[in-house]
């Protein structure tokens, strides 16, 4: 009994961590356009600095290095991750959103991330390289430590406020008018800047915003887990993420929900406990891929918009009388949104 | 001369190669409606992208309201009342008619991050007194009924009507109009040209017209700046123009866009 809902608390912090990672993508790209094509690298930072912030000095008797090791409390280490993560965002951003079209940025952050990944990796001086971090303080330690049943279910609530702050912050800006001049830009970046907004302010706040908010599902992950290591950052993950805000609907945080629900939940986390066939180790893990890949075609090809797609925009007013109720002269006879009225 | 609001004075860029412009010049007054006419290739679309700052030219300058903007960069030049349309349309497809219209009004509470979190009374207010706004405005384009409309769905008159109502929604003291009839029927031509003249006597809009279709000129610019490969060729009423040799030879009296442009 215990290790179902030990399970199922899993599973539920699983969805809402992912929740964030999807959000912080849509406000990236379903808001703004912005191709971040390494969305796990963000989480990595989020939660690498969370754990050399939390964690006491490295010890060089057990030969597990890492750099700072400041031993904070942990909101505070918290914050620390999250401020790395946006400064990562920051810095990429500075690179590639000031000259270079979309397209290059997609490029550049997929260089980053193959980079920050070897460079973690391979230098064990940093965050312990490939064997990672583990032991990594966590919230409500005692709890932790004495009733890993209870702390799962602290960690669902908290998890979930936190999602919770995310989504309602994400719903305000996608309401906004700087919200809606994210998605101007996402149509067309140099017409928002010839009627006088600075584009690349613009995109560098949804870039920003978006790291930030990658890293707060990070720390959320290794606070969680309490370890992590490169082989649960690889590029499939960032995948997994992007193949859930195509499913869900992009532009739509209903739809990032869905997606992450679909996808990261039932899809990706699900397929882990199917039991493994002994003579091919790599059966599930290559089977799991080729599951959510087929998954992100058949709805690109059947709904590209996602299954919730971007919701139309709609404002009270006041209606007014229609000069042009009878149509004009100068309307195309072919238009298809010629009203009812005026045809007849 | 009168109060002149814009002035180009030696332009010249270059695209490798090709010399776009070459030591262009030329005055605008406040409160006309100015047409820029030339043969294809001319760099009429390139001067317009020298003005509004999405390109640096190589020399010359750029003076708005008797301010040096040439290195100003194109958002800030918007800012300050001189904004441009596009020679083919380039509407938000993905939003409705009316948010094309909302995105482009300068100055609104919720622009700042910190505004859009912390200030939604005051924002949620302004845009629906925007709303309102840009529904007569709308009203006026005859586009009310297409508010809620996604832009992209649009046939291509309206998405020129599109264009102009949203241009209107900046408050413009200049602005640039890239052949805003092209691919227009004729009674759409004629309702533009009624707008402009409206929007330049009822606002005081100055405008500058890149137009082809010289009956439209002769109704409502007040003056014709032509230019040719790159250069200012003359200037006057089209009236003045038709007996200037140069302009003949160059535009007028061939007729025929292809033959001259090539
Ligand atoms: N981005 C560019 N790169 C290279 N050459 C360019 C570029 N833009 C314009 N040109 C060249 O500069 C010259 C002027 O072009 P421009 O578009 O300004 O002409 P135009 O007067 O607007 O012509 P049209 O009436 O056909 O619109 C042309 O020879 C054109 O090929
Ligand atoms: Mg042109």
């Amino acid at each position: 009994m215990s290790l179902i809902l030990g399970y199922v608390a899993t599973l539920l912090v699983t969805f809402f961590t992912y929740n964030i990672f999807v959000i912080g993508l849509n406000i990236q790209f379903g808001y703004t356009g912005i191709l971040n094509f390494t969305v796990i690298t963000f989480m990595a930072f989020g939660a690498y600095f969370y754990a050399v912030f939390v964690m006491p000095h490295a010890d060089n008797a057990s030969q597990v290095f890492y750099i700072l090791g400041l031993h904070w409390p942990w909101p505070l280490a918290m914050l620390a991750g999250i401020v790395a993560s946006g400064a990562l965002g920051y810095l990429i951003g500075l690179i590639a959103l000031k000259r270079l079209r979309s397209d290059y940025l997609a490029i550049v952050t997929l260089a980053t991330g193959t980079l920050v990944y070897g460079l973690f990796g391979n230098n064990n001086k940093l965050f312990d390289g490939w064997s990672g971090l583990f032991n990594v303080n966590q919230p409500f330690q005692s709890v932790a430590t004495n009733h890993p049943n209870e702390f799962s279910w602290i960690f669902v609530i908290f998890s979930g406020l936190i999602m919770l702050v995310v989504w309602l912050f994400a719903n305000r800006l996608y309401a906004s008018p700087l919200g809606r001049s994210m998605r101007a830009i996402r149509e067309d970046q140099d017409v928002v800047d010839s009627f006088g907004k600075n584009s690349f302010k613009i995109r560098m706040l949804a870039m920003v915003i978006g790291s930030v908010i990658v890293g707060i599902g990070g720390v959320l992950t290794i606070q969680y887990i309490g370890a992590l290591s490169p082989a649960g950052w690889t590029t499939g993950e960032t995948f997994v993420v992007w193949a859930a805000l195509l499913v869900g609907g992009r532009a739509n945080n209903l739809g990032a929900i869905l997606g992450s629900l679909l996808v990261a939940v039932i899809f990706n986390e699900a397929t882990r406990y199917i039991p493994q066939v002994p003579s091919h180790p790599n059966l599930i893990p290559n089977l799991r891929n080729v599951i959510i890949g087929s998954l992100v075609i058949l709805s690109i090809w059947f709904r590209p918009q996602g299954v919730l797609p971007e919701k139309k925009a709609s404002f009270l007013e006041v209606p007014l009388v229609d000069k042009y109720a009878q149509g004009f002269p100068g309307e195309e006879p072919d238009s298809a949104l010629s009203p009812a009225g005026s045809e007849a | 001369m009168a109060n002149s609001i814009l002035e180009v004075k030696g332009i010249k860029l270059a695209f490798g190669g090709v010399q776009a412009i070459d030591d262009c010049s030329f005055h605008i007054e406040e409160g006309t409606i100015t047409a820029l006419i030339g043969p294809n290739g001319a760099g009429k679309s390139t001067m317009v992208n020298v003005i509004s700052g999405t390109y640096r030219p190589d020399e010359g300058q750029v003076m708005f309201d008797g301010k040096d903007v040439t290195r100003m960069p194109n958002y800030v030049r918007a800012q300050h009342g001189l904004l441009r349309t596009f020679q083919i349309s380039r509407e938000f497809a993905n939003m409705t008619v009316l948010e094309n219209l909302l995105v482009v009004r300068q100055g609104q509470a919720g622009e700042s991050l910190f505004g859009a979190l912390f200030r939604a009374k005051r924002w949620q207010a302004q845009t629906k007194e925007l709303v309102a706004e840009a529904n007569e405005i709308l009203n006026t384009f005859g586009l009310y009924r297409l508010r809620n409309e996604y832009a992209g769905n649009l046939s291509g008159g309206q998405k020129r009507l599109v264009e102009l109502s949203r241009a209107v929604m900046a408050k413009p003291r200049l602005l640039l109009l890239d052949e805003p009839m092209a691919g227009v029927t004729p009674a759409l031509i004629e309702r533009l040209g009624n707008h402009i003249v409206e929007l330049n006597r009822e606002l005081g809009v100055t405008f500058v017209l890149v137009e082809h279709n010289l009956e439209v000129v002769e109704k409502i610019c007040s003056r014709v700046v032509v230019m040719a490969l790159g250069k200012q060729l003359a200037d006057g009423t089209l009236a003045e123009l038709r007996s200037n040799q140069a302009v003949i030879d160059a535009y007028l009296g061939g007729g025929s866009r292809e033959r001259v442009g090539s």
